[in-house]
């Protein structure tokens, strides 16, 4: 059973498999250690991810064009000395991504490859080269799918291709892309649209396995408000048997959630999921607060940045 | 087997909105359909209306053919208000540009004077924008609604920036709030959210900025039929008010419409059509014409 490791003895509630987001260069202290190799930033927030619980820590050094070959094995191996947890590669660079891999204890994670052509050819077959999991996202040379139908059609595409190149779905771990619930128009319906993609994955191509980006459904928004529409999408996508997310595991009531500590947060807003009526007056102020998340990111109540207020 | 055509029914009910006071009062939405769906349950409680607008200061880049209906009155504008209700008009829509801090920066207490003689001078509920700029605003909205105290003026823009201290004036001085959001519907929103928080709601309307055909028309046409839906169909109470649909200038200022009349009455026409298909309860137009040729068309339903 693919779920088995994370299963806990609730039925319902699955442990989402964490990977660590804080490592990451568009962070200012992350890309100034880098350059500078000050190890000790770089490892004091994979110590902090580990502790804090986290599966996996997740390399991202964007595209890397400087030295990629060295910066990679340097990150690889200043990381593995203080954190005993599988690591996900994460750059656009097929060099930087190559020597990363080669240079994993663990059996990482390749993050990521997608349907188009460069990623195909440059990228796709380093997960068979090196044997390791790899994230595939729906993306394809004509960009990003809209919709349901769509990112279902294009990731059957590239996950064939895939499987041709002697990746079995076991090992393939798939990215819908979330984007920002607070793009003007389409944000919501881009949510409703993972949602549904998490849940029809299992049955249109058994064995893979999901992973999101969570973070990013929260971009733009004012930053106190950020967790609790990470949190509530991730219960919400757990509902439909997410797999797994890049996500903040130093967010300690999202990390609570994965694990199945918060029982009454999930009935709440699988309940609101399933549409039962929830009396307001019977919730305390947090609960209504993951209720009324839980309705912007299902698309039932319009979203604006006063989304508590109304 | 014989086709019968499905009839929806709707939860949601635009609020009703009266602008003016006493015999000159006037309502403004309460549809509790989507716009033209006259063959599903509900009704439209009040027709779409129609304002001409007035500027305070005599328009320098006014097109000869856009001036000529008014020309004896362009740089008079309580006589410019008075002669707008030759054409029929349900209201008049008055522009604060010399108070344009960017422009003659005329003072408020001026302003504010000004609007009470016009208010006083016509039949018809007076609507009134400034000239925009937030701060500015912040000083002639309050003045305007002080000085004209329970004539129930239709005042605007209130924004984000300024919504408490012009939406306390409107409030406390008995009139009605133009809420306005840059062509985005989350702002739209939040704008409301906001401003409910201390506003009665059913004194609310909202501008979602009108562009013109071929300069952006499509996005307000998509904007205004989606706070339709979401306000009839999902009952978003905070969607649920009436659409002002402000277009006279962006028309106008099209290349097009300087070139000729015709296109000039075209292009404002169709753009008033254009978002009154879409929903919009209030148009105001600059060209008395237009007006009548809009009136024309949906009437002749």
């Amino acid at each position: 059973m693919v779920y088995s490791r994370y299963q806990t003895d609730k039925p319902e509630v699955i442990n989402t498999v964490i990977i660590g987001e804080n490592i990451h260069v568009i962070a200012q202290a992350v890309s100034t250690a880098i350059r500078e190799r000050d190890a000790k930033v770089i490892q004091n927030l994979a110590k902090a991810q580990a502790e804090a619980g986290a599966d996996y820590i997740d390399l991202n050094v964007g595209p890397m064009k400087k030295d990629p070959e060295e910066n990679i094995q340097w990150l690889v191996s200043i990381v593995q000395e203080v954190a005993d947890l599988p690591l996900s590669i994460d750059t656009m660079n097929p060099v930087a991504m190559e020597a990363g891999l080669k240079a994993c204890q663990k059996r990482p994670l390749l993050n990521s490859a997608s349907g188009k052509t460069d990623s195909k050819e440059q990228i796709l077959p380093l997960a068979r080269k090196y044997n390791c999991d790899v994230v595939i996202s729906v993306m394809t040379d004509k960009g990003m799918p809209p919709d349901v139908d769509s990112k279902i059609e294009s990731i059957i595409d590239t996950v064939t291709y895939a499987n041709e190149l002697g990746i079995p779905n076991d090992d393939i771990w798939v990215d819908p892309i979330i984007l920002p619930v607070s793009t003007a128009g389409e944000g919501q319906r881009f949510a409703v649209a993972c949602l549904e993609f998490v849940k029809i994955l299992e049955d249109v191509l058994p064995g893979v396995k999901s992973t999101v980006g969570l973070s990013n459904i929260s971009n733009g928004v004012p930053g106190e408000l950020r967790p609790l529409l990470n949190r509530t999408y991730l219960v919400m996508l757990g509902k439909n048997k997410l797999y797994s997310a890049i996500a903040d595991p130093l967010d300690k009531e999202l990390m609570s959630l994965t694990k199945g500590e918060m029982p009454e947060i999930d009935e709440l807003v699988y309940k609101t999921m399933d549409g039962e009526d929830i009396d307001p007056s019977t919730q305390s102020q947090r609960e209504l607060e993951y209720v009324k998340t839980a309705k912007v990111l299902m698309g039932e109540t319009l979203y604006s940045d006063a989304w508590l207020d109304s | 087997m014989e086709y019968k055509a499905p009839v929806e029914a709707y939860t949601g009910v635009v609020r009703e909105v009266i602008i003016g006071e006493g015999r000159k009062s006037l309502k403004v939405g309460g549809e509790n359909i989507l716009p033209l769906h006259f063959f599903d349950q509900g009704s439209n409680a009040n027709p779409a209306r129609f304002a001409l607008e007035v500027l305070d200061l005599e328009p320098q880049d006014w097109p000869e053919h856009l001036i000529k209906p008014f020309k004896d009155v362009i740089s008079e504008p309580i006589k410019w208000a008075k002669k707008c209700q030759d054409f029929v008009v349900d209201a008049v829509s008055l522009y604060l540009v010399s108070t344009d801090p960017a422009g003659k920066d005329a003072p408020a207490d001026k302003a504010a004077v000004l609007v009470k003689e016009i208010a006083e001078a016509i039949d018809v509920p007076l609507i009134v924008y400034g000239s925009g700029d937030e701060n500015k605003d912040a000083e002639v909205l309050p003045r305007v609604a002080e000085v004209c105290h329970e004539m129930n003026i239709l005042i605007g823009p209130v924004l984000k920036e300024n919504y408490e201290v012009v939406g306390r004036a409107i409030l406390e001085h008995g009139h009605t709030a133009i809420a306005q959001s840059p062509l985005d519907i989350n702002l739209l929103k939040e704008l409301n959210v906001k401003l409910s928080k201390f506003f009665p709601s059913d004194r609310i309307v909202i501008d979602p900025l009108s562009s013109a055909l071929g300069y952006g028309m499509e996005y307000s046409f998509s904007l205004i039929e989606r706070v339709k839906q979401i306000g009839v169909i999902t009952k978003d109470s905070m969607t649920m008010m009436p659409i002002i649909a402000n277009l006279g200038d962006e028309c106008w200022k099209t290349k097009q419409a300087k070139e000729s009349n015709e296109q000039g009455l075209l292009w404002e026409g169709i753009t008033a059509l254009s978002l009154l298909l879409a929903g919009a309860n209030i148009i105001v137009l600059r060209h008395p014409e237009t007006l009548k040729l809009v009136r024309e068309t949906v009437e002749a339903r």
